[in-house]
């Protein structure tokens, strides 16, 4: 029977996540952005912690707990600083793409030196436009941005194949529009050697769906974060004789807000449940992941604007909300592709539309 | 986790769908073409009631002794969903104690439960309970009402003017709230179960509407009108214990996510019927067209979720306020878009007021309205989010 409980075990696993988001990431994160990296020491402690493993197979150290397990994860390092969360994860979704097209051997063997370096990241870009071109072997081309300033192994999604390069990738710095915590820079391919590349057009479509899964927990987060950050300035700030927050206008966003990061975090543990269960997921990911980017152009802008001139500056965080959610909205093909996912299915079938998963057969 | 209905809400949806498609869907149309509400001599009640609908939750024994046991409002919100979805006026119209039932569960005394609802245990033919709060003056503002009673001896003395109570002319009796004294608000609020045919109850209309016309929405006139005193719901033992309006808000509060359940119902009616049309028109493949059909599908998908975890908590005795103001602020603008969605495709056909997602588009609006208009939720949900005052200076 429907039933939102999430066990002990993945209550745990959330507390701890939201403590070492809030006090090692929240707590420094104008300095992450400024480093453009994590540093050693937290790349330490995260790893001792296996929060980047939740999900791995055994064979990799990981825990196998899930694809709920990792979104709660992952909400939780967002509204640290989803950034950082990306440098904090060596593999990141570049791993689904591996595992589903590659199968467990590929992945670890590809991921085993990955893991075993510290600070080595794998990366992963979906190159739909394309922007790689592959001449006898290997793959010329420029992307324009990517959240890393370090990439040990470059895991390219095309629409009905995948492949893997680890040599002649070229890092330009770059600014970044946000994300900084994890880098920023221009990529280049010159002349890399395809190491690894499979075919199939499942395979791709159910990575691509779990690596949106992946961006849109962390988004629920920035949005989790945003909303909260602005509520309570908003409870603080006084102006026409109480707080802004109790004047109806703002009360009534705020509620908005709050609903908005609750309907994103539902949506995302729906797909995430669906994953678990063995499920098709590829429309519910994909759905998952455009909520969370129109939500986060909702809640994150309006967040700054509770602040009113304060949000623009860069005492407060909020501006970085904004940034870190807009950019998140950007990967692995952005909002757009991944519409064109969710709506896949409405185009092709015939007969009642379903809003639950196996909701065909319930009558 | 789990987010599927369970094996015995599944074969109460198959039961909803065959009820649905066979009757629900064809007496709305009729009531929406006829532009009345389904009269109550209509052989459709016969038949629910022959069905074994239009019965009390009631069990017989006092409800306190099952408070620990795990509810079933999520089984009893997918099927209110399910009935939506074929005709939401024609659900709200189906016999039973209807919104009536919820105080007498909560605040009423055995002998009352006893009373007014054993008839509703069995099946002789079809009746209805109602319920009233709404006035003329005071809809939102629930502490406003005027509506009063005053005690003389062993009866009650009724006055006042009373607005859209689902049902009430039809009804065996009606739950009616007033006030023993306006200055006190909500302190002073009492609930009666006023009988039909009691001296001075009166004046029934029936309200015209621009949708849900399948069920009626009834003003009428307490004038003079005189009560027993055992028909004080709780009893005033119960008042001095508690306020009556929080008892008013006890049984909203129950209802608020099965009626965005509901609205879940009408707009993925809308979507399904705007798909379809889509289908024929040729144009189902269109970009345009199919992103704004997924976007109503993932907002519904949504909606879905809001009420099942509010009807979660409440199965579980958790607090749900919060969450149940969410659905029902969330859902009614879903569906909304949904049918409107449905009426920009349609484009001229829509315009002939024949279509069914025409009428979706009339019906589903009061979704946004009733049991605590949208923005009641919002303020609702800000005195939890952040201590909203109730009377901002």
């Amino acid at each position: 029977m429907i039933d939102f409980t999430l066990s002990p075990e993945l209550t745990l696993l959330q507390s701890t996540a939201r403590e070492l988001a809030r006090d090692r990431l929240a707590a420094v994160e104008r300095r992450l952005e400024a480093d453009r990296d994590v540093g050693d020491e937290l790349r330490r402690l995260f790893d001792e912690v296996g929060l980047a493993r939740v999900e791995l197979p055994e064979a990799l150290g990981g825990a196998e707990l899930g694809a709920l397990a990792r979104a709660v994860v992952l909400e939780e390092l967002g509204a640290g600083d989803p950034g950082a969360a990306l440098a904090l994860d060596p593999l990141g979704p570049a791993a689904y793409v591996v595992q589903e097209l590659g199968g467990s051997e590929a992945l670890t063997a590809l991921a085993k030196p990955i893991l075993a370096e510290p600070g080595a990241r794998a990366l992963l870009v979906h190159d739909h436009r394309p922007r790689f071109h592959e001449s006898g072997g290997t793959v010329q081309g420029q992307f324009p941005w990517v959240p890393a300033d370090r990439v040990d192994l470059l895991v390219v999604l095309e629409m009905e194949r995948a492949y893997v390069v680890r040599e002649g990738i070229h890092l330009e710095p770059v600014r970044g529009a946000g994300l900084r915590a994890a880098g920023a820079s221009e990529l280049r391919l010159d002349g890399a050697p395809i190491v690894e590349s499979w075919v199939s057009t499942p395979a791709t479509l159910q990575a691509h769906a779990r690596g949106r899964l992946y961006v849109a927990s962390l988004l629920v987060g920035v949005l989790r974060r945003a909303y909260e950050y602005s509520r309570d300035y908003a409870l603080e700030r006084v102006a026409f004789g109480r707080p802004i927050a109790h004047h109806q206008s703002l009360a009534f966003l705020i509620a908005d807000m709050a609903t908005a990061v609750d309907g994103c975090r539902m949506l995302v543990h729906e797909a995430a449940w669906r994953l678990d269960q063995g499920d098709p997921a590829v429309e519910a990911c994909a759905g998952a992941f455009v909520e969370c980017c129109e939500q986060a152009m909702f809640v994150t802008p309006n967040a700054l604007q509770l602040l009113g001139g304060h949000g623009f500056m860069l005492d407060h965080p909020v501006e970085k909300f904004m940034r870190d959610a807009r950019a998140l909205t950007l990967l692995l093909g952005g909002v757009d592709a991944a519409r064109e996912e969710s709506g896949r299915d409405l185009g092709e079938r015939d007969g009642p539309v379903a809003l639950t998963l196996g909701e065909s057969s319930w009558t | 986790m789990d987010l599927r209905p369970d094996d015995a809400t599944r074969e109460r949806l198959a039961q909803a769908r065959t009820l649905g498609r066979e009757l629900i869907r064809p007496v709305g149309l009729e009531a929406d073409r006829l532009g009345r509400p389904t009269p109550p001599d209509h052989p459709f009640f016969e038949q629910l009631v022959r069905l074994g609908l239009g019965r009390t939750r009631w069990t017989g024994e006092p409800p306190k002794k099952r408070a620990a046991v795990v509810g079933n409002a999520r089984g009893m919100l997918c099927v209110a969903e399910e009935l939506s979805y074929w005709d939401r006026g024609v659900a709200v119209s189906f016999p039973g104690p209807g919104l009536g039932e919820p105080p007498l569960l909560s605040m009423g005394t055995d002998e009352q439960r006893e009373r007014f609802l054993t008839p509703f245990r069995g099946s002789d033919r079809p009746r209805w309970g109602s319920f009233a709060m709404t006035e003329p003056g005071a809809g939102s503002d629930v502490a406003g009402i005027r509506a009063s009673a005053r005690r003389d001896g062993d009866t009650w003395i009724l006055d006042g003017d009373k607005s859209f109570a689902a049902n009430a002319s039809r009804a065996d009796w009606i739950v009616v709230w007033v006030t023993v004294d306006a200055s006190l608000g909500r302190e002073g609020h009492r609930a009666f179960v006023v009988e039909q045919g009691t001296p001075g109850l009166g004046g029934f209309h029936v309200e015209r509407k621009m949708g849900l016309k399948a069920y009626e929405s009834t003003s009428f006139t307490l004038r003079e009108c005189r009560v027993p005193a055992a028909n004080l719901i709780g009893g005033e033992e119960h008042y001095a214990r508690r306020a009556g309006f929080k008892g008013a808000m006890q049984s909203f509060n129950a209802t608020r996510p099965t009626i965005a359940a509901m609205a879940v119902g009408i707009g993925r009616s809308a979507l399904d019927e705007a798909a379809a049309f889509a289908r024929e028109a040729g144009v189902l493949r269109d970009v345009r067209v199919r992103d704004r059909l997924e976007r109503v599908r993932r907002r519904l998908r949504v909606a879905r979720l809001l009420c099942w975890r509010a009807a979660w908590l409440a199965d579980h005795r958790q607090p749900n306020v919060m969450e149940a103001s969410m659905s029902k602020a969330f859902a009614p603008t879903a569906a909304f878009e949904a049918a409107s969605l449905g009426m920009e495709l349609l484009g001229m056909e829509g315009g002939r007021g024949d279509h069914l997602i025409e009428k979706l588009f009339r019906d589903v609006k009061a979704m946004d309205i009733v049991e605590g208009t949208g923005q009641i939720q919002r303020l609702l949900m800000a005195r939890k989010l952040v201590g909203l005052p109730r009377d901002p200076a």
